[in-house]
């Protein structure tokens, strides 16, 4: 059960009580968590705001006895626990939705930063930025693992506005407002600076140490790197053509259809001048370029059709300010 | 604050930090004879200048100023400056000083004589022939044969609304020069007229003939939307039936060649060939406009898509 009480806030400067929490998606590993709980619930004794942990398990995992026991002398750590794999995004999501802080800090379920890192991007957040994220620096990894995170940030960075460098690291402070409005599902989550750039949110990046247990060398299965490129794809589809689904589908469809056009106007002309054309691969070719072109045309109108349903509910705007 | 004025005034405005007081200033003297009371809406659309100061400097009680998260482009900022417009007339124009506020009050006697939209219609455009001028007179032609709404200038900001219309129209994307065709698709009565237009004083012009490629696209958008929202099934079955009429027509050459030559002749199979493929493609047509029909059947709810009308007596 969660513990009923609620938790004392101090208040530092009167009427200035904060609550921060701090969502822990644990998808990996368990071994580090009562440590990192201890770590930077000591970084965050040091300040003024009150704090929660919430500690969000995927279905492989289980909380470690001692994080239970712990969970239950101190009364600000929630444990929950998906009954099966949902993956870190659904994770921080709930870990979001749970939570009552004014800001809302994420932590990976083992050590990417020195825990003192947490002050600079509350301070990043305290001087007007929305949203916090760490850029682990100097990277302590391998040249392989900063090799395959520069390529993945390139060709982020061709679609967003502001150049991240870090997007991987899941130390982010967010005020609650930028938590609750991000689009994040499926696996956004490796996204969400470049998304909450997107909705309007100011968003910085800060430079924070390393932790030395995170220079190891990472390197995956064929399969994780195709679902990042699956990843890169859908991120590069929602940035530039949610609302216009259509300038892609219809740019790529009339690009098959000419060229389907053109190739079965050739192959008349030859025809006409008396060559069979029936035995040829290019007349395949052709027929699949048509069709294939018209498929195109017609997806990207239905989906025109949707999105212009639905926008009187959205806005592509968000005000900043006003005077 | 003024309460409620019944003329709001927007100006979307992305890097016009030169702009912005003359603009003011020019609106303030044009309406001065304007006998209700009004407000300008500045809205500020992620400019990397110092737009927003100048807004600030210039904002007021009858000066209200919007600065958007990131540049969205002029279609959201507009609509940000509609939204939060409490006039029940509402003016959009260029935050660039292209269009002359002194043509409002005619804009808004104009809308009084009973429609819902008065798009101005630039008379001697100040702006590049090739890169501006002769695409924009395509693309006008175009929207109008598509459409069959007759405005001549639908690329001109400067225009009056009633805000009824406004709560009608969600404008996305880069829809703001689909203004008049989108109106009229939802029952609007639109009327056009003459209005002045200046080349720019300061800053420069942030379009360019890249737009041309995008607008055609945009254009099929528009033509879904605009007539077949409602009935997207009967959009894509009258797609479908050029296809039907060319698997018909090889269909005939492959009974006649079948007939002729008979069926050892290797070249026959082209014809068979190609008639199903334009069945299969007429039929894809018709099973997307089904999708489309569900798709939309849940997206509806809570939409309001009841044509406006004019209350006769």
């Amino acid at each position: 059960m969660e513990p009923t009480t609620a938790p004392t806030i101090t208040t530092d400067r009167a009427g200035d009580a904060r609550l921060i929490s701090v969502v822990v998606p644990v998808v990996e590993r368990t071994d580090d968590l009562v440590a990192v709980y201890h770590a930077f619930a000591g970084e965050l004794d040091r300040r003024p705001e009150d704090y929660e942990f919430l500690f969000v398990f995927d279905g492989r995992y289980t909380p470690p006895p001692e994080l239970v026991a712990l969970s239950r002398d101190t009364g600000r750590i929630k444990l929950l626990r998906f009954v099966r794999e949902f993956g870190e995004t659904a994770a921080l999501r709930l870990g979001i939705e749970r939570s009552r802080g004014d800001l809302i800090l994420t932590l990976p379920a083992y050590f990417q930063v020195l825990p003192q890192g947490v002050a600079l991007l509350l301070e990043a957040v305290e001087g007007g930025a929305d949203m916090a994220v760490a850029n682990r620096s100097p990277r302590l990894d391998s040249w392989l693992n900063r090799a395959q995170s520069r390529v993945f940030h390139s060709i982020v960075g061709g679609v967003s506005e502001q150049r991240f460098h870090d997007m991987a690291c899941g130390v982010r402070v967010m005020k609650r407002s930028v938590a609750e409005t991000l689009p994040l599902y499926g696996d956004l989550h490796r996204f969400i600076p470049a998304l909450a750039l997107r909705e309007g949110f100011r968003v910085q990046e800060v430079s924070v140490p390393q932790h030395p247990n995170d220079a190891r060398m990472r390197v995956y299965r064929p399969g994780v790197y195709f679902r990042r490129l699956l990843d890169i794809a859908a991120f590069f589809f929602l940035a530039k053509f949610t609302e216009k689904p259509l300038r892609f589908f219809g740019l790529v469809g009339s690009i098959f259809l000419g060229g389907g056009g053109l190739l079965s106007l050739v192959l008349l002309v030859e025809r006409v001048e008396g060559q069979g054309i029936a035995n040829r691969p290019a007349l395949l070719l052709a027929v699949l370029l048509v069709a294939l072109g018209v498929q195109l045309i017609g997806l990207g109108l239905v989906g025109e059709i949707i999105v212009h349903l639905r926008a009187p509910h959205r806005r592509a705007y968000r005000v900043r300010e006003r005077t | 604050m003024v309460s409620e004025p019944s003329l709001s005034v927007v100006a979307p405005l992305f890097n016009e930090s030169e702009n912005v007081r003359p603009l003011v200033d020019w609106i303030g003297q044009a309406l001065e004879s304007y006998a209700g009371s009004y407000e300008m809406i500045l809205v500020d659309d992620g400019s990397d200048d110092d737009t927003w100061a100048q807004v600030c400097a210039v904002a007021g009680p009858q000066v209200r100023g919007l600065r958007l998260g990131r540049n969205v482009g002029q279609t959201a900022a507009m609509m940000a400056g509609f939204d939060h417009a409490r006039g029940s007339v509402v003016v959009s124009l260029d935050g660039d000083l292209q269009n002359d506020p002194r043509d409002i009050p005619a804009l808004i006697a104009k809308l009084d004589e009973g429609y819902d939209l008065v798009c101005g219609w630039r008379q001697k455009r100040q702006d590049k022939l090739l890169l501006r001028k002769v695409p924009s007179w395509v693309a006008n032609r175009i929207i109008r044969r598509l459409t069959g709404v007759p405005i001549t200038d639908n690329g001109c900001s400067l225009k009056a609304y009633r805000r009824d219309l406004l709560s009608r129209v969600a404008l996305y994307a880069e829809q703001h020069r689909f203004i008049p065709a989108l109106s009229a698709s939802v029952g609007a009565r639109i009327a056009e007229m003459p209005v002045r237009h200046h080349a720019r004083r300061f800053g420069e012009s942030k379009y360019g003939i890249s737009r041309t490629v995008k607008v055609l696209i945009d254009l099929l958008t528009l033509k879904m939307i605009t007539t077949f929202r409602s009935r997207p099934l009967v959009g894509f079955a009258l797609a479908a039936m050029p296809a039907l009429g060319v698997a018909f027509l090889f269909g005939m050459l492959w009974v006649f060649s079948w007939t002729q030559f008979g069926p050892e002749k290797a070249s026959a199979l082209v014809f068979p060939g190609a008639a199903l493929l334009a069945v299969g493609v007429a039929l894809y047509l018709f099973m997307l406009g089904l999708v489309a029909e569900v798709a939309l059947s849940s997206e509806r709810v809570g939409t309001n898509d009841i044509p406006t009308a004019a209350e006769i007596r």
